[in-house]
């Protein structure tokens, strides 16, 4: 009985797959994007990209929930993250989560960046991934300081000032860069506007289509070895799932297989 | 080569093109961009401020001891996005009752002779306040205080951190939590980061003994030309 409900559901997966490979291409898609041939010594050091993507995705995720509570203005932004630690359900663990994941987003990056450096993975015709992910760490950096002055508490303001006092030393523009933080030439309610709206919507809508360009240029060069050596390992598993997939269309002939033979005969 | 443009362009749909793009260009830049910035088109271009330009009261001059200053907190008006313009549309409306203000701590001390081992030496403070102020001050005695009075920000001029006074041993200095500035009684820098001394206000004294501040800080008057900017 089990084993029946088993194989039938098994049946209809191959079935809806089948059906969306042949009209999307999506298994296709899925396996460039999700098969990546690495050597089999120091595999795990590889997942640090995908643990800076799991943390940013966490960082979205949770953020989006705070903003059903945070009210970005200077006299219910500390009390409406009070409601959130103290009265929300499960606040404590959404706005930890947002705190303790920023943190190690930037640890992953610093150790995502060495891992790239001292194995060269920045090298020809890798450069430009390595430029695109330098503009990622800017826009993270920039998240976590405007992120910090949300809170409006005493550690969040002090540490904004200071921040924005920085920018003030910039060569010849440092008016220009504070006036424009500030949103005006003092602290105040408009100060907060400002970094809610950059670090709620300018820097994460900047954010994702840069995610996007590294991957496209992650998976166009691959993360490992030459460019050639990795096509080359591409056209083998592509040629070994080929003959899989021919032996079983021998097996159980006379049943229709469209979607992967039509892959197959395309390639 | 990679080449994108398969059919030739001529100079005249080039150029064309080009005036075109720019005239599109500006459409759509220049609105969000003054937008966006104007704050900074206020202050820098405009030299419009956010804070009400009105003297305010900081504190009588008697409350300021010799060889040790006194703070006293100041709350400036601001008028920043929403917080003035609404309430001069709607007194009435419950949108925004609040007044916006800065709060700044104000150091206030005399100025004292620096020996120069550092220590302090006499404290000008001038002698007619021993027997407490005489309400109202001539002009000679106005004169004399607003000569010896230091009347200090609180916002480090490293990085705006506030500072405060500490004293250990018998010697006083302000130091900053932050960086680690520390001034002298007369706001001169001592050591640590900062490029200059504390920023000092534009300050009066009246005849009723007290000390009336703007927010208007010193620019110069140091190592280097530095606004205080976050105050």
């Amino acid at each position: 009985m089990i084993g029946r409900i088993g194989s039938r559901a098994l049946e209809t997966g191959k079935f809806i797959s089948d059906w969306m490979e042949h009209r999307s291409g999506i298994v296709t898609m899925l396996e460039h994007f999700l098969y990546e041939p690495v050597p089999k010594r120091g595999a795990w050091i590889y997942t640090l990209g995908s643990a800076a993507l799991f943390t940013i995705t966490l960082q979205f995720l949770t953020g989006i929930l705070l903003l059903f509570y945070y009210v970005p203005t200077t006299d219910h932004a500390w009390g409406s993250i009070y409601y959130i630690m103290n009265e929300a359900y499960f606040g404590t663990m959404i706005r930890g989560i947002h705190y303790w994941s920023a943190n190690f987003l930037l640890v992953v990056i610093g150790l995502h960046m060495a891992q790239v450096f001292f194995s060269g993975g920045y090298k020809a015709p890798r450069e430009l991934n390595w430029v695109v992910g330098v503009i990622l760490l800017l826009l993270v950096i920039v998240l976590a300081f405007t992120g910090y002055l949300l809170r409006w508490d005493q550690d969040g303001f002090w540490a904004s000032v200071v921040g924005i006092k920085i920018g003030s030393y910039s060569p010849f523009v440092g008016a220009q860069v504070t006036h424009f933080l500030l949103g005006g030439d003092v602290i105040g309610p408009a100060t907060l506007s400002r970094f809610f709206a950059i670090h709620v919507w300018l820097l994460p809508a900047a954010l994702a289509p840069f995610i996007g360009i590294h991957l496209y240029l992650l998976r166009r060069h691959g993360v490992f070895g030459s460019e050639f050596e990795y096509t080359n390992r591409l056209a083998k598993l592509h040629e070994r799932q080929r003959l899989e997939e021919f032996e079983r269309y021998e097996e159980d002939e006379g049943e229709r297989y469209v979607g992967r033979r039509d892959r197959a005969d395309r390639e | 080569m990679a080449e994108l443009q398969k059919d030739p362009i001529t100079r005249k749909d080039l150029l064309g093109l080009g005036v075109l793009g720019a005239v599109v260009g500006a459409i759509l830049t220049i609105p969000p961009a003054a937008f966006v910035l104007g704050p900074v088109i206020r202050t820098d271009v405009l030299g419009e401020t956010n804070v009400s330009n009105d003297w305010f009261r900081a504190g009588s001059i008697e409350e300021v001891p010799a060889k040790e200053p006194q703070v006293f907190e100041v709350e400036f008006p601001i008028d920043q996005a929403y917080a003035g313009d609404v309430q001069k549309a709607g007194p009435q409306t419950q949108r925004s009752q609040n007044e916006f203000a800065v709060k700044n701590a104000i150091w206030v001390s005399w100025k004292t002779e620096i020996l120069p081992d550092g220590s302090y030496g006499e404290s000008l403070r001038p002698a007619f306040l021993s027997g407490g102020v005489n309400e109202p001050l001539n002009q000679e005695q106005i004169q004399e205080v607003q000569e010896t009075l230091n009347v200090l920000s609180n916002s480090c001029a490293h990085l705006g951190c506030p500072v405060r006074w500490f004293e250990a041993e018998g010697v006083g200095e302000f130091r900053c939590p932050c960086h680690g500035g520390i001034y002298n009684i007369n706001g001169s820098l001592v050591s640590g980061p900062p490029p200059r001394g504390m920023y000092s206000y534009t300050s009066e004294v009246r005849e009723d003994g007290n000390i009336y501040v703007k927010h208007e800080f010193d620019v110069g008057g140091g190592l280097n030309e530095q606004a205080p900017f976050v105050i």
